[in-house]
């Protein structure tokens, strides 16, 4: 059957190691508060106005700027180790696997819009910068432990 | 839709994984299908019949809310 949007198996274990490390990486920079300055570099911002998180004064479009990128890398090693993992073709790929992978997509982005409405409901203030950190990773976290849970099940 | 899939893959002395190896698709799949929780392709169905070397209707059959 024709797959469409799926990487060769190959890459499964590269997605899964990226992923987990940035999975261990962003917990503990959440939990420990980290700052450092080790990997403070120079980075361009499209537009930079930013009065809460640092003191910079360079306001305007496409700044040069100073930024601690350990945030941003764990980020991007979870987004692209979780589309990795959640979009390369299982060791046998076939038509109900792939019917495995739609369905949980479908139950990931429900359950995660459910959790969502109930955070705006009962979260306010700054503890809610937190829920929204929180979803930029759950749609891709739902959806994989979801398709592996069916997977390990049927 | 309903399937005597279990009892061929007895007739024929196969395993789960034995008959999704021969057609070329997963064990779950083939598990799901005796669970009569997914309903395959007309091809998959088609390849299972041919392999049992019998009419897809005496592997699959309609069920009365089909």
């Amino acid at each position: 059957m024709k797959t469409n949007y799926l990487l060769p198996n190959k890459y499964k274990i590269f997605g899964w190691i990226l992923f987990i490390l940035g999975l261990i990486a962003g917990i503990f920079i959440y939990v420990s508060e980290y700052e450092s300055d080790f990997l403070d570099v120079k980075v361009l911002s499209f537009y930079n106005d930013d009065a809460i998180f640092s003191a910079q004064k360079d306001k305007g479009f496409f700044k040069i700027i100073e930024n601690n990128i350990i945030d941003e890398l764990a980020a991007l090693a979870i987004i692209i180790g979780g589309l990795i993992v959640g979009f390369t073709k299982e060791k046998v790929e076939d038509e109900f696997i792939y019917k495995l992978r739609k369905d949980s997509l479908v139950w990931a982005i429900i359950f995660n819009y459910i959790i969502l409405i109930i955070a705006i409901m009962f979260v306010y203030s700054m503890t809610f910068f937190d829920v929204l950190v929180f979803n930029m990773f759950t749609p891709l976290l739902f959806f994989i432990f979801r398709f592996n849970f069916l997977k390990l099940k049927s | 839709m309903k399937n005597n899939l279990k009892v061929e893959r007895a007739i024929h002395d196969l395993t789960q994984a034995g008959l999704a190896d021969k057609i070329g698709v997963s064990r779950q799949s083939i598990n799901a299908m005796e669970k009569n929780k997914y309903v395959p392709s007309t091809v998959l169905a088609l390849k299972i019949a041919k392999l049992f070397n019998k009419p897809v209707e005496s592997i699959f059959f309609l069920e009365d809310d089909d």
